[in-house]
């Protein structure tokens, strides 16, 4: 069992100059999971993402990809391994979306030259993420829903196995927030991809994820799964919200309802 | 492909014509089919130095502004908001008035300076502009803005202070070249292409870059090494216009934005025709700043403008709305 664990977060602190940020986080991912970031605003889950990212270095701890320390690997190498959407939907200057999504190539094509998975892997991120229609458009020119599926794209046609994803649907209608969610917990399913999403929307996280981290003020509050993190109790702890928890009697999946405070 | 393919022999037919058209203009009449020894003499020691200086300051203009845009995702940043080209400036001043000689044998006293000071600025507008090793780029712009003005308050002091030199000193910062000799040259032809190696060698980090730096980190680039390389690269090229041709404006910031809007945004295809662009642009601006009042010569910096400007503004209001202003 112990074999495909993918990722180990192993009693990580973090601290912005004086503030702690994180505080002895640790839990493990195995291959195929899909694991969501919840905890309300400034509680760590983009700083977490960061640090397992190897883009910041926590004060303690340790995070292990695939058994080896995340900082031991070269850049090329961990790139081939984990692929990261960051909340900004901003490119700087109008590539089109093709060359865009081309970009996730970077860490395995050489310097002059492309080889045929590299095109193969560009088309099918651009099907997974329906953003074929406008694929010959400029980046800059697109609303901001398509310039998150091709963002999101992007990080698919890198065929990392690990994927991180801050808060990959905060643009995208009902609609696609579902497409999108339900093509990554295909890809896990299928065992080629292994996700941790930070996610805002309770109702997402209960319908796709397999595992939730649950953090406040960078301590983690609960982790593992949905019905056992995510309860009246706990978000109340958390977020300071009334939640009506209720079980959908066709599909029988658990939805959360918020309550509207009192004062 | 067939686009770029065309384009490309577009630009090299108007590098060729701008070639010729400068090799054969200037105050003496010169058959370039038919030479006779003193002609020789005019088109080898005068000509095509100067020539050849224009393109390749032209160029490295260009691809500096290109560079200086790609690396901080900032459509206004070019060498002179970040303040480089007055380091560059100052370093070029002091070499003229203080009388300092080069140690290394390819440069002349005045570009070794002009690079020392262009790298001076670079250091001091990154060291202002980030905080615990990251910087963003707002910062990083008003860090230049600050950095490039107390430079040129330096400049001045300078210009006051040598009396003598007052005249050399308002002479090299009007730019042109119609002082360029091979020995001012010389440093440009050698190290120009160098460098345009090097930009089109990084361009698919610069294209990864324009991401942000933690979406490029993610993709496997060694950010700190592209942003470093590319710096230094586009200040030595700066560096490099300055001392041969003092201060001209337009062709590194608008240059980069023109070809942009035509040719997109990829940086393997952006850098090498931008350099292209900006050299032949600058030859032909060279050109008719020779002609147009002779025997006097226009500032090559106002033809820039006068004839840049408006093909610039053109492209700027028939854009439509896919260049993310």
């Amino acid at each position: 069992m112990e074999s495909n664990v993918v990722l180990q977060i192993h009693n990580v602190s973090f601290a912005y100059e004086r503030a702690l940020v994180l505080k002895n986080i640790s839990f493990s991912i195995r291959q195929g999971e899909f694991v969501a970031l919840i905890g309300p605003n400034g509680s760590g889950k983009t700083t977490l993402l960061k640090i397992i990212l190897g883009t910041l270095i926590p004060r303690e701890g340790e995070i292990r990809l695939d058994g080896k320390p995340v900082l031991s690997y070269p850049p090329k190498e961990r790139a081939k391994k984990m692929s990261y959407v960051s909340q900004q939907l901003s490119a700087g200057f109008p590539l089109t979306v093709q060359e865009l999504v081309s970009l996730g190539r970077y860490p395995h094509e050489g310097r002059f030259s492309q080889a045929a998975g590299d095109t193969q892997a560009v088309e099918e991120a651009l099907r997974l993420t329906d953003s074929l229609p406008f694929r010959e458009r400029k980046f800059t020119a697109l609303s901001g829903g398509e310039k998150q599926k091709v963002l999101i794209a992007r990080a698919l046609a890198q065929t990392s196995y690990l994927l991180l994803l801050d808060e990959p649907t905060v643009h995208l209608d009902l609609y696609f927030q579902l497409q999108i969610l339900n093509s990554l917990t295909r890809l896990c399913s299928e065992g080629r991809s292994t996700v941790v999403a930070v996610l805002h929307d309770l109702n997402l996280v209960s319908l796709f994820a397999d595992k939730v981290l649950l953090l406040k003020s960078g301590e983690p509050i609960a982790f593992g799964k949905v019905e056992e993190v995510m309860n009246e109790r706990s978000m109340r702890d958390a977020f300071g919200v009334e939640v009506a928890v209720s079980r959908d009697s066709q599909s029988g999946a658990v939805y959360y309802l918020p309550r509207r405070p009192q004062s | 492909m067939r686009r770029i393919f065309w384009s490309w022999l577009i630009l090299f037919f108007f590098f060729s014509l701008s070639l010729f058209l400068a090799l054969s203009t200037g105050p003496v009449r010169i058959s370039l089919f038919a030479l006779s020894p003193r002609d020789q003499a005019i088109l080898l020691h005068l000509r095509l130095p100067r020539a050849l200086s224009s393109f390749f300051v032209g160029g490295g203009l260009a691809l500096s502004g290109a560079v200086f845009q790609g690396l901080f995702r900032n459509p206004l940043a070019d060498s002179y908001l970040l303040g480089i080209s007055s380091g560059a400036s100052l370093g070029a001043a002091a070499a003229l008035v203080l009388g300092f000689t080069s140690p290394l044998a390819i440069f002349t006293g005045v570009s070794f300076f002009s690079f020392l000071g262009s790298l001076l600025a670079l250091f001091l507008v990154f060291y202002f502009g980030s905080r615990d090793g990251y910087f963003s780029v707002f910062r990083l712009l008003l860090s230049g803005l600050g950095v490039g003005l107390f430079f040129s308050s330096f400049v001045a002091v300078l210009m006051i202070m040598a009396e003598e030199e007052l005249k050399a000193l308002i002479f090299f910062f009007m730019g042109g070249f119609s002082s360029a000799s091979w020995e001012t040259t010389w440093v440009a032809v050698t190290l120009v292409p160098v460098c345009v190696w090097i930009a089109f060698y990084y361009a698919r980090e610069l294209n990864v870059l324009l991401l942000g730096e933690e979406t490029a980190l993610s993709s496997g680039v060694n950010t700190k090494r592209v942003q470093a390389i590319y710096a230094v690269l586009a200040a030595f090229l700066t560096s490099i216009s300055v001392s041969v041709a003092g201060l001209i404006g337009f062709v590194g910031l608008i240059v980069p934005h023109m070809v942009r809007m035509v040719f997109g945004a990829d940086h393997r295809i952006l850098l090498p025709v931008t350099f292209l662009l900006g050299g032949t642009f600058l030859i032909l601006c060279d050109t008719l700043a020779k002609v147009v009042l002779a025997p006097s010569e226009l500032p090559v910096g106002v033809v820039t403008s006068l004839f840049g400007v408006p093909v610039f503004l053109y492209l700027l209001k028939k854009e439509r709305g896919e260049y993310g202003l």
